[in-house]
């Protein structure tokens, strides 16, 4: 009996009744009606997902909810580790947005899009053919713009970020319906199954367009540089529940539409394809960590936080089909499998990170680190929530990401020796580059967590900050207790996700194991489990003997050291942006801060100086070398087709006229 | 769908002189000045086209057809044509198109080029089916073109409102005689879009009016930025 | 867990525990009769951590419990990794956990705990020796894994109790140019992740020089004493690791209490033997500038890839 199929329908039922409620229920009891309703349609899909990833197959027809083609799902496993992902982070965002929307947010209009948000997250992954795949895709995106934009009445960014986000979002879809167009070529019709079986008979060249479209097409909306400048941007204005399912959920689309593409429908794609993924892939992480070790704006840490996540999924993804066009499965399912746990962590614990960043932005109206400080007083629940999300993602151990970036690196290290001198140059560059970003992201998240929750308040919104309510410390927990789960007993999901990177790659599972990560074909083991109680044996250890061997006075309290000079404010304390300035100082060059210095003179003499004002300001590169080009070119013929606007009517009219007869006069001729 | 239930030589007849009504009430549009025999015209066009969808209803047999020309009938040369003398009768005193952009000789030449044209453009049509009503499709399509000639080179509102109507007149003529019928529901939404059309440009021209004394349109070029 | 294993996992951590502070002792000694001093003696560590336990301990105002748990954990985890790692013996006792990456990132660990308390104390001082510590520690990390890498290539495996026993069995292959590249890579490594010059004065209380003491500043008492043996600690494990993966011989690789002695004595020679050297080139270096330093690391991160190519390359 599967599970699969009503887990579904039950899901996008409960979506409709929660869009209806949205409408029509009153203001004060909306978030919880609607976000309740969302909670168990999430619940649901994770409930599907699941099953499907432990191999209960599923599809169905609908034929006339779209036009021409009907809508075609499909359910295999891998779809389920996304359905999973997808739905437990959109039941744990729907429960924090019950308390978050109480101020500002709990309008008919967003309350309604979010349950049509999480639908669409479902039907994606679900997806068995080309236009319900189309469709869903661009219902994701419409969706996700009109929450971006929820608060373009309070901030005068969100409006731009919304621009930003749509006009790249549209451009991918582009490149993904052309990149689809071109494989589904051949094929007798548009659902996977017909695809997958003409894949063999497109040409090399047209294989490798179509494949290059979807890669442009699934990286911009994973983050991947540099088609990643709408993420820095839509994911802090947007609403923090909403980030955290953008961050958590919907850049895995990308993912997915990657090793759909890539690995099942185009029937493994060439060696040149995949080295570029990888190359792309070490490029995203090594950009986006940097970006995120000097940024001073929380959510804007935490996006770039996400590029470099989904740069090393990318890196284990190019791997896998590097491994698999080379003829090694058993490292392929190995890279593919490390990939697919990273999304899974990567999905953990940057909930809980936007859920804890959404909880301070809550409590202090500011997202600015260098303003924040001294939470760990009056928010102590979200405090331990940020640490453990930024212990989860520094890759330490015995954290969340250090297993899947164990196995990454396990998967990497094992292959060489490899045929071939691109792929025996590229691993070890890409096992450098995600050596670099995990050196790095301990660097931000140290700053993130030191400088945003401990030592003193910096700012008085800091020090008037309060705890947040039931139901978003409810969700924090629960997404805390899944970073805890994946980084103590990854052996839960790792066989089954081995099972699924197995299949596709054409082998048995690598990992097994009960009690920890044992690879199979490979020499290595880790067991999470055994290090934490190790450290806690330790630990106790360390408390105990000496309480056992000294005898011990009472602990004083006493001022800190301040040099005899009186009492240390809050503005001698470290702030993010002087944390990182050493790093900064490092990665001068990639960096390129621009500094203005303003100094303003007495009246009476200009060698007195009355005030200096300092701003530095650390630009994305790439959005200035490589969008600041385009954007000119594109504003430059903007201005020069104003010249066709001379403000006469019959002139238009004229233009309108002479184009017909003159497209007339060359059918006719060519004919 | 059999062309016996008529006399099939009367058929043929009746159609050609339908058309050619058409084209010459279109280019008798390009032709004359007065805004109110301007306005007649139409209405005749209005009637042509209403008896072409008739003689093929007969040719076809098909009462669906036939009530769907009467509908023709009375929309394009009964309402439209009134609307449009109700909107001269505000106009005042200008009632004649002063100073056409292009002279009337080069009109009536623009004209015959257009047919031309259309004829060139719908060989291959002709070519795939020849059929008495298929034969009759140049016309249609040159209608169109002659109503966006006049849409382009008029200066009175009124004018080119009669042009855009010349051009839905000609693409309904074309629509009919290559279908058997284009459905009832396209051709009820799309008069009724043409309807929307003609009282939303009615309006705009009264307003233009108040604002400027005038709706010559060429004397709006300031307002550009 | 084997009997060898638990034995070894138990001796080790004694040795290290009661060790690393004469290790301490030893290097400064070496430093003190280099300069033309006496010297305080190999075990006055001992009596500055004794003396320090029978202190009270201090909390500063406005700290949190980071501050208080940084000292015990960064002496739990090094205390783990000085179980579970190859000292003694080539067996380990949690051989799960016994991996480079994991023995690594476990040291690293230790350094980010010490940095948030740093950060806790709302300092300057702290705030300053935390961003520095994190600093080296990011740009160090790339040096190590892909050393590591470099180590484990030819084993096929990341697990430190191979990587030993494979060097037992083939002893030229230390000789090779991977193995002494990675060896040169892993040595800056160590001096800057334990603080040693040219990277940090460990011995300097100076605003503009200081490193790990700008993070330790505000600690007193038991809290001092625990970070002093968790410092110690962590230079002898990693002194130990550098030994014993590049030059293993005494290791014991038999349960038996001759072998086992064995294995102790020659631990304890060759990370005295390291420790002395270190002491020895840190008479004749100057701390190089902090902003200096990644250029350090960067030509040890050269190294460290050279050494996978040539890993590769000259199979």
């Amino acid at each position: 009996m599967t599970v699969v199929g009503p887990g579904l329908t039950a899901a996008a039922a409960v979506c409709a009744v929660a869009v209806v409620a949205a409408l029509v229920v009153p203001r004060a009891r909306r978030p919880l009606v609607a976000g309740t309703l969302t909670v168990a349609a999430g619940g649901l899909g994770t409930v599907a997902g699941i099953a499907a990833m432990l191999g209960q197959p599923w599809s169905a027809r609908l034929p006339g909810v779209l036009p021409l083609s009907g809508v075609v799902l499909t359910v295999d496993p891998l779809s389920g580790v996304f359905l999973a992902v997808s739905g437990a982070v959109a039941a744990v965002a729907a429960l924090y947005g019950i308390g978050y929307s109480r101020h500002g947010l709990d309008g008919r209009a967003v309350q309604a899009v979010f349950p049509v948000f999480v639908l669409s997250l479902l039907v994606v992954p679900a997806a068995g053919s080309i236009a319900t795949f189309l469709a869903g895709w661009e219902l994701m995106a419409l969706t996700s713009l009109l929450l971006v934009i929820a608060e373009h009445r309070r901030r005068v960014e969100v409006a731009s970020a919304g621009r930003w986000y749509a006009v790249m979002t549209h451009l991918g879809f582009v490149a993904i319906l052309i990149g689809l167009l071109v494989l589904a070529a051949p094929a007798a019709g548009d659902s996977f199954a017909a695809v997958r079986g003409a894949a063999t008979t497109l040409s090399p060249p047209a294989i490798g367009l179509a494949l290059v479209l979807c890669l442009v097409g699934f990286g911009s909306k994973a983050g991947m540089v540099p088609l990643h400048a709408w993420l820095p941007r839509a994911h802090p204005e947007a609403p923090s529940h909403v980030s955290a399912l953008m961050s958590a959920a919907m850049v895995n689309m990308g993912i997915y539409g990657i090793v759909r593409v890539g690995v099942d429908l185009s029937g493994g794609g060439p060696r040149w394809f995949w080295l570029a993924v990888l190359a792309a892939g070490c490029l995203s992480a090594v950009y986006g960590i940097l970006q995120a070790v000097i940024s001073t704006d929380l959510k804007r840490l935490l996006a770039y936080s996400t590029t470099e996540n989904m740069g090393l999924v990318l890196v284990g993804v190019g791997a896998g089909g590097l491994f698999a066009s080379i003829g090694r499965p058993v490292l392929a399912a190995l890279a593919l499998t490390a990939a697919l746990l990273h999304v899974i962590c990567h999905a953990a614990f940057k909930t809980l990170l936007f859920l804890a960043a959404g909880s301070v932005l809550h409590a202090t109206g500011t997202r600015d680190l260098d303003a924040l400080g001294g939470l760990r007083t009056s928010m102590p629940v979200t405090t331990a929530a940020f640490g453990l999300g930024a212990l989860a993602a520094s890759a330490l151990p015995p954290g969340t990401a250090f297993v899947s970036e164990w196995v990454l690196l396990q998967a990497l290290i094992h292959g060489l020796p490899s045929p071939g001198v691109a792929a025996s140059l590229v691993l070890p560059v890409a096992v450098a580059a995600v050596a670099l970003t995990a050196g790095l992201a301990v660097a931000t998240f140290v700053k993130a967590f030191g400088v945003g929750f401990l030592a003193r308040p910096r700012s008085d919104a800091a020090a008037g900050a309060a705890e947040s309510p039931p139901s978003m410390l409810a969700a924090m927990a629960l997404a805390g207790l899944a970073c805890v789960g994946m980084a103590t007993a990854p052996s839960l999901v790792l066989p089954v996700l081995g099972g699924v990177a197995g299949r596709l790659a054409g082998a048995d599972s690598p990992v097994g194991g009960r009690l920890g990560v044992e690879l199979v074909g490979v020499s290595g083991a880790l067991s999470p489990a055994l290090l934490v109680a190790a450290l806690m044996v330790a630990t106790v250890l360390v408390v105990a003997v000496p309480r056992l061997l000294i005898t011990r006075r009472a602990r004083r309290v006493a001022r800190l050291w301040d040099c005899g000079g009186g009492p240390l404010s809050e503005r001698m304390e470290y702030t993010a942006t002087s944390f990182a300035e050493p790093l900064q100082r490092v990665f001068d060059d990639v960096l390129q801060p621009s500094q203005d210095i303003d100094v303003t003179h007495h009246r009476e003499s200009a060698y007195l100086v009355a005030s200096v004002a300092y701003r530095r300001r650390v630009p994305d590169r790439v959005e200035r070398r490589l969008y600041d080009p385009v954007l000119a070119a594109a504003a430059a013929w903007g201005e020069a087709g104003r010249r066709l606007a001379t403000g006469s009517v019959h002139r238009y009219l004229g233009y309108g006229f002479y184009t017909l007869c003159g497209m007339l006069t060359v059918l006719v001729l060519l004919r | 769908m059999n062309a016996d239930q008529m006399n099939p030589a009367l058929y043929v007849q009746l159609l050609n002189l339908f058309a050619g009504a058409l084209l010459l009430t279109a280019v008798l549009v390009l032709w004359r000045r007065e805004l109110s025999v301007i306005i007649r015209v139409f209405a005749l066009q209005g009637a042509a086209l209403g008896g072409l969808v008739a003689v093929l209803a007969a040719g076809q047999g098909s009462v669906e057809l036939g009530a769907l020309a009467a509908g023709v009938l009375v929309l394009r040369a009964g309402v439209l044509p009134a609307f449009l003398r109700r909107a001269l009768a505000e106009a005042g005193d200008d009632r004649r198109e002063t100073r056409p952009l292009v002279n009337v000789a080069a009109s009536l030449l623009a004209a015959a080029v257009l047919t031309l044209l259309a004829l060139a453009v719908s060989q291959p049509l002709v070519e795939l089916a020849p059929s008495p009503a298929i034969r009759a499709v140049p016309i249609g399509i040159a209608v169109v073109l002659i109503g966006f000639f006049v849409l382009v080179t008029r200066r009175r509102a009124l004018s080119q409102l009669v042009g855009f109507l010349l051009m839905d007149n000609g693409i309904t003529a074309v629509g009919f005689l290559t279908t058997s019928g284009i459905g009832l529901v396209v051709e009820v939404g799309v008069a009724l879009d043409v309807l929307l059309i003609v009282l939303v440009l009615q309006v705009l021209a009264g307003r233009m009016r108040e604002m400027f004394g005038g709706t010559d349109l060429d004397e709006l070029r300031e307002l550009r930025d | 867990m084997t009997a060898l294993g638990a034995w070894g996992g138990a001796l080790q951590a004694v040795v290290i525990v009661a060790g690393s502070p004469l290790l301490l002792g030893l290097m400064r000694q070496v430093r003190a009769r280099l300069e033309g001093r006496a010297g305080a003696g190999v075990v006055q560590p001992w009596r500055d951590l004794r003396k320090q336990l029978r202190k009270q301990a201090v909390t500063p105002r406005g700290t949190s419990e980071m501050f208080r748990v940084a000292p015990v954990l960064l002496v739990a985890m090094t205390l783990v990794v000085a179980v579970i790692a190859p000292f003694v013996t080539t067996s380990s006792v949690l051989p799960a956990v016994a991996d480079l990456f994991v023995v690594v990132a476990l040291l690293a660990h230790g350094t980010v705990v010490l940095a948030l308390a740093g950060i806790d104390t709302g300092t300057a001082f702290g705030g300053m020796g935390a961003s520095r510590e994190t600093t080296i520690l990011a740009l160090v990390e790339p040096t190590a894994l892909v050393a590591i890498f470099a180590l484990s290539v030819r084993v096929g495996s990341t697990n430190l109790s191979a990587i030993v026993g494979s060097s037992l069995h083939d002893p030229a292959r230390v000789l090779s140019p991977a193995s002494l590249l990675a060896g040169v890579a892993l040595a800056v490594v160590v001096v800057a992740e334990t603080g040693r010059l040219p990277v940090d004065n460990p011995s300097t209380h100076l605003e503009l020089t200081m490193v790990h003491e700008a993070m330790v500043l505000e600690y007193a008492g038991p809290d001092l004493a625990l970070i002093e043996l968790g410092s110690a600690m962590r230079l002898s494990v990693y002194l130990g690791l550098l030994a014993n993966l590049f030059l293993p011989w005494g290791i014991a690789t038999g349960a038996g209490v001759l072998s086992l002695l064995v294995g102790v004595a020659a631990l304890v020679v060759k990370v005295a033997l390291l420790g002395a050297a270190l002491a020895f080139a840190e008479v004749f270096l100057a701390k190089v500038r902090l902003f200096r330093v990644p250029e350090l690391l960067a030509g040890s991160f050269l190294l460290s890839i050279l050494a996978v190519t040539s890993a590769y390359f000259l199979a």
